[in-house]
């Protein structure tokens, strides 16, 4: 399968800050997931592949073509900003018929009609843009975006702020796109939103690639990894031994008001947890897993679980 | 032409067009209030000079204006929206140089207009106001070629305007003679000082002779210049 897009050994830093180091990297038709954590490098990413940034260093390709030197290639690309900027003074049918007359396509009023019957915002059309709700303006961009039929979608968080069945109607939207033959670079910060749309993950963390596969080996590698859970007991002492002799306990530490304890699989020492405090006699208070974040999983899978 | 009419309508907000309509018409009301007793040739000639000094006002609405056209683009994060279609950098440099025109125009009539009706009440003879309407169009139409890209370059972009206005052309074009020859208010002054009637615009032409065809030269090098800056500008894309 050919890329459609193309990133070669990608950075962009904005003076100290890196924000994207040393991609490289190719997405090819379908939905692909852009994981990671807010300020991963994600958005900087999406503007840079869309052209809106120069990279520091490194070239990217979007259909064969770099966006910044051939405009006329944003007839087969758009963008759904994450930002909420849009025209406040505009409708949202205004807003589509827009983007349908800058992109230049037949019959911009037919095809704004149809963009927003997709996003199933055809009842408010006529609203300002102004008065719409994040996820309505979400749609609205969506809209905005699809109105040229594009051969590449860059989507950037487009389901922020969008009611579960406004969720549940985009991906099934973006899935369809996909299964189309159209690429389509979804970012999110949510895993379990990704894998709703598809299989294939990129993870970003600290502007660097993290991990490049299926949602499943993101899943894996959060099992996989230490986890730690706080326990407040009635005797931390006590049942601190008892722990360190438990299998698959990494570390206990004994803190002033509970214990901190380190597990290759949190949800199995909190089955085996029950059996322990009876044997020891010990009350178990408050049992609380920590560093749960999607966050920490990129971050121990960019250092390799070090 | 579509982003053209999109960024004019976009900066003509009703609230703010009431108020620089208001200021483009400063000259023309201190005009009646002066020619108020005045007889007809009396009045005549006092509306050159009323408009050529305190002209300015119109100036000042202008640059507000049209600073605006891609400079709320750019402050409000719609720029993408435009940046990511099939237009190339000239045509959008051309179509925001044409808002603000279209934009400068808008002013330059309604501050026109309200010149003319301030000729009807002083009882001057009505083809006095011609001069008031192609000093307008013209300044505007050099100005909005200044400041579309100045709006887009520069962050303090009204103050720097501002500057220019009131240091250049007010105080420095008016005695030195270098800079007479390039500002763009008395090269609307020449213009309107060879096509209108009853005009003594005096010293503040300053080394400038009265003549169409030297001023419309001019006029044309600045758009050239100011659409030439814009499409350098633009070259980057960059969005933020």
């Amino acid at each position: 399968m050919t890329d459609t897009i193309v990133a070669y050994e990608l950075s962009k830093w904005f003076g100290p800050k890196v924000a994207v180091s040393e991609v490289t990297i190719g997405f090819g038709p379908g939905v692909t997931g852009l994981l990671g954590p807010n300020g991963a490098g994600k958005t900087t990413l999406m503007r840079v592949i869309a052209g809106l940034q120069k990279p520091s260093q490194g070239t990217v390709s979007i259909l064969g073509q770099d966006p910044r030197a051939h405009p006329a290639i944003y007839q087969k690309i758009a963008l759904v900003p994450e930002d909420e900027a849009v025209y406040e003074r505009l409708s949202a049918r205004r807003f589509v018929e827009l983007a349908a007359r800058l992109a230049k396509v037949d019959d911009p009023p037919g095809r704004a009609q149809r963009a927003l019957e997709t996003v199933d915002l055809v009842g408010p059309a006529g609203r300002l843009l102004g008065g719409f709700s994040k996820g309505m303006r979400q749609r609205a961009k969506v809209a905005a975006a699809l109105v040229s039929d594009p051969d590449v979608l860059l989507l950037d968080e487009p389901l922020n702020g969008a009611d579960p069945v406004q969720r549940a109607h985009l991906i099934s939207l973006f899935k369809e796109l996909g299964s189309a033959g159209r690429t389509l670079l979804v970012s999110s910060h949510v895993l379990a939103e990704v894998e709703r749309m598809t299989d294939r993950v990129v993870a970003m963390v600290d502007g660097r690639l993290a991990a490049v596969g299926s949602v499943a080996d993101i899943r894996s590698a959060m099992t996989d990894r230490p986890r730690l859970v706080f326990i407040e007991a009635t005797d931390h002492r006590r049942l601190g031994a008892a722990l360190m002799s438990t299998e698959g306990v990494i570390g206990v530490h004994i803190e002033p008001s509970r214990l901190r304890v380190e597990a290759s699989d949190a949800g199995d020492l909190a089955k085996r947890l029950a059996s322990i405090a009876v044997a020891t006699g010990v009350g178990i208070t408050r049992l609380e897993p920590a560093d749960e974040s999607l966050e920490s999983v990129f971050r121990y899978l960019v250092e390799g679980g070090e | 032409m579509t982003l053209a009419i999109h960024l004019y309508r976009r900066v003509m907000r009703r609230g703010r067009l009431i108020g620089l309509m208001a200021l483009s018409s400063v000259p023309a009301l201190a005009y009646w209030l002066a020619a108020y007793d005045s007889d007809p040739g009396e009045a005549a000639r006092l509306y050159t000079d009323i408009l050529a000094r305190l002209g300015f006002s119109f100036a000042i609405a202008v640059l507000i204006l049209t600073v605006a056209i891609l400079r709320e683009e750019r402050d409000a994060g719609t720029l993408p929206y435009i940046y990511m279609r099939p237009i190339g950098r000239e045509a959008m440099a051309a179509s925001s140089i044409a808002a603000g025109i279209a934009a400068a125009l808008t002013l330059a009539l309604a501050g026109w207009f309200v010149s003319l009706l301030a000729v009807l009440a002083v009882a001057a003879p009505v083809d006095t106001s011609v001069a008031g309407l192609v000093q307008y169009a013209t300044a505007g139409l050099g100005y909005a070629a200044v400041f579309v890209p100045l709006g887009y370059l520069v962050p303090r972009s009204i103050l720097v305007g501002l500057g220019y206005i009131i240091v250049v052309e007010s105080i420095l074009a008016e005695v030195v003679t270098g800079l007479a020859q390039i500002s763009i208010w008395r090269i609307a002054l020449s213009i309107s000082a060879d096509v209108a009637v009853n005009q003594n615009p005096g010293e503040m032409l300053n080394s400038i002779t009265p003549g169409v065809g030297g001023g419309v030269a001019k006029l044309v090098v600045v758009l050239v210049l100011g659409f030439g800056i814009l499409t350098w500008a633009l070259r980057r894309r960059d969005a933020l």
